[in-house]
């Protein structure tokens, strides 16, 4: 059984997407301990089974609404074996920034990028394949209202099931300075091992709650590690 | 170094880069969206566009719906007929009154629920939900709500409970919580069958301007109590609305309907439990006890008259009589019962309960009645999902008590004013 998650921004097209792939086999129900509906399903391809989980839709991964911490914990702690970033082609800098922070997480990503249609209509021109290697995520080019690219997007998610990349996104020098002292300091002391060291220092950096919490550090320690860049 | 800024430019930056070798734009004249949104968000006419539609989403629910309502009250009435005729005099009051008579009373409403969600869901597919909530932020913002407190705001004009439960999107907990608590003031479908009635009697040529009126005076009265609940009990400012416009789109006739018959589902659950047996307890009330009443013959020696007359004095100052007041104790349980308890205490079915009101209320004690409908305790239901919501029994508590308070006092003030006008 392959477990494969859905993240997207809201209105791109993910409950559609989640139908196409799962028709009627679907469960509705909430996710522990909050009243957001969590929308499950099931669906074989080529004799493969695969249980699909619908994240809310939601723009980042910070802790600061329920339906990101969610979001965030069931890709953290979940571990599914493909998550699903759908992406509007439409909207597409907007929406790459939750592929961004999917990366940092160092999720097993596939991109449906919905709505080809729309961006179309709106001027945009995308290189899907040079897409795909600069981001060094799997992309495929979906309509879904109209069912196009679902079967690519089936064929896609079992690729990605036998073959676990890690995206690696590195972002400018200036920054990259800080996430790296971090990220030795992390590994150093081995906190969260469970989780992408890289992951957790940025989130150390963006003074998150709920990562520092669970580490069991506060603003003063980062404070202190990164005092010797600057 | 504030970093969560830093990182949010380095992400956009990448992202720029990525996009800027693999995008290419063509510049295209202006889309259809962005015209239609130069419009629909314009600074003076958003608003008025935004309250035509709303009005036209409302007359379209109700005007296509009334067929289909008065087709299910026919049959309902029928099937209460052919059971009235049963030998066994006890067996057919409760067949006729209570079972179909309930059946009939909760399923009238269906349609136009129905065909609210419908048109709302239209609206919401469209893409026109979120403009509306852009244009009506600004306004939120002045009474302490938010441009995201505006959907469940609308949808309560439906149901409170869906539109309780569609807060969850609002990311500042503060925020959620004063949407939830003032939603209850947003006038629900259940409460219109109680205007509708009391000013069609009351207010014939006007009829439509006062329930309009009872609409506009919960919102004003949630503008208020949000107003006071941000300053004297949370504090601090709403949040900002950040929210993107998705393109407009032609909804599919499909997931139109399959979404509105979610929502509808919803309501169909409530009353096949709920108000199915408020209704078959309100018709134990009004007949028995069984020998007193003569068999539901004489309600004056009824259970529900005995309560109607313990409450008579808490509703007397607005010209109430214990009729309203066994009413007003079955609208607890859901609102759509005030209608069908009247008729049964009139002992003249849903039809006939136009002719009889006059004989126990006047103009000004009939909108002191709407104005109770409209704001005192929230139904059975609704009360379930705020505790649900509110993840507190005294939140919960608290929202049913101001309540009661509140629609003791807008009451009396709406009596004393249409008294002192001589309106009764």
């Amino acid at each position: 059984m392959i477990r494969v998650a859905l993240a997207g921004n809201p209105n791109v097209g993910k409950s559609v997407i989640f139908n196409a792939l799962t028709g009627m086999r679907q469960k509705i129900g909430n996710w522990p301990g909050v009243t957001v509906e969590k929308k499950e399903g099931v669906y074989k391809y080529r004799d493969v089974e695969f249980h699909v989980v619908d994240l809310p839709g939601i723009y980042g991964l910070t802790a600061h609404s329920i339906d990101e911490k969610i979001a965030r914990d069931y890709i953290l702690k979940g571990k599914p074996d493909v998550v699903v970033d759908i992406v509007d082609a439409s909207n597409i800098e907007r929406n790459l920034y939750l592929t961004m922070q999917l990366m940092e997480m160092e999720a097993n990503i596939v991109i449906a990028l919905n709505k080809m249609d729309l961006a179309e209509q709106k001027g945009y021109k995308i290189d899907v394949r040079k897409l795909s290697k600069e981001l060094g995520i799997p992309v495929i080019p979906t309509i879904a209202v109209k069912g196009v690219g679902i079967e690519e997007l089936k064929n896609a998610i079992l690729q990605a099931s036998k073959v676990k990349r890690e995206p690696y996104v590195r972002y400018s020098d200036g920054i990259e300075r800080y996430i790296e002292l971090v990220k030795s300091k992390i590994i150093e002391n081995s906190i969260l091992p469970n989780y992408p060291p890289k992951f957790v220092a940025i989130k150390l950096l963006e003074f998150d709650d709920e990562i520092m919490r669970e580490a069991g550090i506060d603003g003063e320690v980062v404070e202190k590690w990164i005092s010797s860049v600057s | 170094m504030d970093f969560v800024s830093e990182l949010a430019v380095a992400r956009y930056e990448k992202i720029g880069e990525i996009v800027g070798k693999c995008v290419e734009r063509v510049e295209k004249p202006k889309t259809f969206s962005d015209i239609i949104d130069t419009v629909v968000t314009d600074k003076y006419v958003g608003i008025p566009i935004f309250l035509a539609l709303m009005w036209a989403v409302f007359q379209f629910a109700y005007s296509v719906s009334a067929p289909f309502s008065d087709a299910i009250d026919v049959f309902f009435s029928w099937c209460g007929d052919i059971a009235s005729g049963i030998e066994n005099s006890y067996v057919a009051s409760f067949l006729s009154d209570g079972f179909f008579g309930g059946w009939g009373f909760v399923l009238v409403f269906l349609p136009p629920i129905a065909f609210v969600f419908i048109a709302l869901t239209i609206l919401e597919q469209t893409g026109y939900l979120p403009r509306a909530a852009f244009v009506v932020d600004r306004a939120m913002t002045k009474v302490g709500l938010q441009g995201k407190s505006f959907i469940p705001m609308l949808l309560g004009f439906g149901c409170n409970i869906p539109a309780i439960m569609a807060t969850r999107t609002m990311e500042d907990d503060v925020d959620r919580k004063i949407t939830i608590m003032v939603n209850p003031l947003m006038s629900c479908s259940a409460r219109l069958p109680v205007y509708v009635l009391f000013a069609g009697v009351f207010f014939k040529e006007v009829a439509g301007a006062v329930v309009t009126s009872m609409y506009l005076l919960g919102i004003l009265l949630a503008a208020i109590m949000a107003t006071l609940f941000r300053k004297f009990i949370f504090g601090g400012k709403p949040s900002p609305l950040l929210m993107e416009l998705p393109p407009y789109e032609t909804p599919t006739l499909r997931s139109v309907l399959m979404n509105a018959w979610g929502k509808t589902l919803i309501f169909l659950k409530k009353a096949a439990t709920i108000l199915f047996i408020g209704a078959i307890i309100m018709w134990f009330l009004t007949t028995h006890p069984w020998d007193a009443t003569n068999g539901g013959e004489l309600i004056e020696n009824s259970y529900a008259s005995m309560i109607g007359h313990a409450v008579e004095p808490i509703v007397k100052p607005f010209g109430l009589d214990w009729t309203a007041g066994v009413a007003l104790v079955g609208g607890f349980m859901a609102k759509e019962i005030v209608v069908g308890t009247l008729g049964m205490i009139y002992g003249v079915g849903e039809e006939g309960v136009a002719d009889v009101i006059p004989q126990h209320f006047t103009p000004a004690s009939a909108l002191a009645l709407m104005a109770i409908t409209l704001i005192y305790v929230p139904c059975l239901a609704t009360i379930g999902i705020l505790r649900q919501e509110l993840g507190s029994w005294k939140w919960t508590a608290f929202v049913v008590a101001y309540e009661l308070v509140l629609a003791y006092v807008v009451a009396g003030i709406i009596y004393g004013i249409a008294v002192g006008l001589g309106v009764a």
